[in-house]
């Protein structure tokens, strides 16, 4: 049975792409299934260093498309589990190495053979993104709660859409409730009724997240992080498990807590 | 897999007319050289026939869409009444041949012509021209147009950006389930809303000129 391709993309730079490819990565392979992420942002690589795989890096994505390795000499395994591995992007090249149909290809290949391919789409509209999601099937769109990136968002579902991309769901990245509760930032409800697509999960603004990456070490191996626990629960979720969308406290004791709160 | 085995076009014909299909992996420049070549072949067998642009299994832009359409009429007087994009995306294509063939002068002020329907949501980058109304079944997002010769119906929120009355007719209004416009524009003149005013929930409001002002009215 052929995997799920999934592209994570957003238009805008910088609203948590690569932290959102990593996490789920690393989320699914915990629940033991094999996952490929795949680095299409060529020139401008980063997931390596959020995996913290970045000296291990011999053969990358360019050299498999032009033939210059087999496509298992490219990918890197992860440290902690091994069922999870990345291939990354070539640093020294352009967006324009590889074409989309080299990218469908390769992702068809890559489904047969593992449960999960998530590509990390990069910033922008241009060939790098039509790249990234040549191959999918399945679309992850993230946005922060700022209205460049949600206008962004909105450009970027409207072109998957041309593309016929079948499945396209949003992820809130860095929600600071507090600021939703002072009116000083635009809220889930909002978001949603512009963009009108399903919302995977929302992930609370975290200083953890800054820390993880910096590390190398994916959210999702600390269990007292709250985002990391909202991108467990995302994931979940895109596994097709049925996870209430406000269930991010978690157990009987946060929930007693939100109920004393509120 | 060789591109001269397969077309990067299918022409099929039934009652209707022609309904032209581009192949999934055609490049857009295949497909015009192929058409071209087609017509110039046949030119009088496809001479001011009516044809349906299938586009299901290709997507294309909108430039690509209406450059293809304007090669058509040149070379050929072909018209292409209907864009196919999927199954829930078409709309007619009231555009380009309809207004070449009311090009006689005492046609112009009347755009008699039939709306032209949007039948989903205009996301942000979505332009949308239209020689008559135009009439959106969904909201209008920010960073989208949409510009009408006639009047701007949209049965949804208007947030990006409204034309009406684009080529300089006064009375032409914009109507909307709700408004949050970035800007609206009514013939020559442009209206924005004011800064920091809290949009009213979803009421009906309608934009029309009154005394050299743009007004917007609830109903």
């Amino acid at each position: 049975m052929a995997g799920k391709t999934i592209v994570v993309t957003s238009g805008k730079g910088g609203v948590g792409k690569t932290t959102t490819v990593a996490n789920l990565g690393t989320t699914l392979a915990k629940k033991k299934y094999s996952v490929v992420l795949i680095d299409t942002d060529i020139g401008l690589r980063n997931l390596d260093v959020v995996m913290g795989l970045e000296n291990r890096i011999v053969y990358n994505l360019v050299d498999i498309i032009e033939g210059k390795c087999r496509k298992e000499q490219a990918m890197i395994r992860d440290r902690k589990l091994s069922n999870l591995c990345m291939i990354p992007a070539a640093q020294t090249r352009e967006k324009n190495s590889i074409t989309e149909e080299q990218m469908k290809e390769l992702c068809s290949t890559l489904a047969a053979e593992f449960d999960y391919v998530i590509i990390d789409c990069p910033a922008g509209i241009e060939q790098g993104f039509k790249n990234a999601i040549a191959g999918a099937d399945t679309a992850i769109v993230v946005t922060t709660p700022e209205v460049s990136a949600i206008r962004d968002a909105d450009r970027v579902i409207g072109l998957l859409e041309a593309a016929l991309v079948r499945h396209i769901n949003l992820i809130l990245n860095r929600l600071n409730a507090k600021m939703v509760k002072r009116g000083d930032m635009m809220s889930t409800e909002d978001i949603i009724a512009l963009l009108s697509v399903p919302l995977l999960g929302v992930v609370p603004e975290s200083e953890d997240v800054v820390v993880s990456t910096n590390r190398g070490v994916p959210l999702v191996h600390d269990r007292n992080s709250k985002a990391g626990a909202a991108f467990r629960s995302i994931a979940g979720r895109l596994n097709g498990e049925s996870i209430p969308l406000d269930g991010d406290s978690r157990g009987l004791f946060g929930r007693m807590k939100r109920l004393i709160w509120n | 897999m060789s591109s001269s085995a397969t077309p990067p076009v299918l022409i099929k014909a039934d009652r209707a007319g022609f309904t032209v299909i581009p192949a999934r992996d055609a490049s857009f420049d295949s497909v015009m050289a192929f058409l071209a070549e087609r017509l110039v072949q046949s030119h009088d067998f496809f001479h001011n026939a009516q044809m349906v642009l299938d586009l299901r299994n290709s997507p294309m832009r909108s430039d690509e869409i209406s450059e293809l359409c304007a090669m058509l009429y040149q070379k050929s007087m072909v018209r292409v009444v209907e864009v196919r994009l999927s199954d829930d995306l078409s709309f007619a294509l009231a555009g380009e041949p309809r207004k070449s063939r009311a090009a006689a002068p005492d046609d112009r002020e009347s755009y008699d012509s039939a709306p032209l329907i949007v039948r989903n949501t205009c996301r942000s980058g979505v332009r949308v021209v239209s020689p008559s109304d135009c009439i959106v079944l969904g909201d209008v997002n920010p960073g989208a147009e949409i510009i009408a010769e006639g009047d701007v119906i949209i049965f949804g929120k208007l947030r990006g950006v409204a034309h009406a009355g684009a080529g300089g007719d006064q009375s032409a209004r914009i109507w909307a389930l709700g408004f949050e416009p970035n800007q609206i524009r009514i013939a020559d003149l442009v209206a924005v809303p004011p800064r920091g005013a809290k949009p009213a929930l979803s009421r009906y409001e309608m934009a029309e000129i009154r005394n050299g002002n743009i007004q917007v009215v609830s109903l």
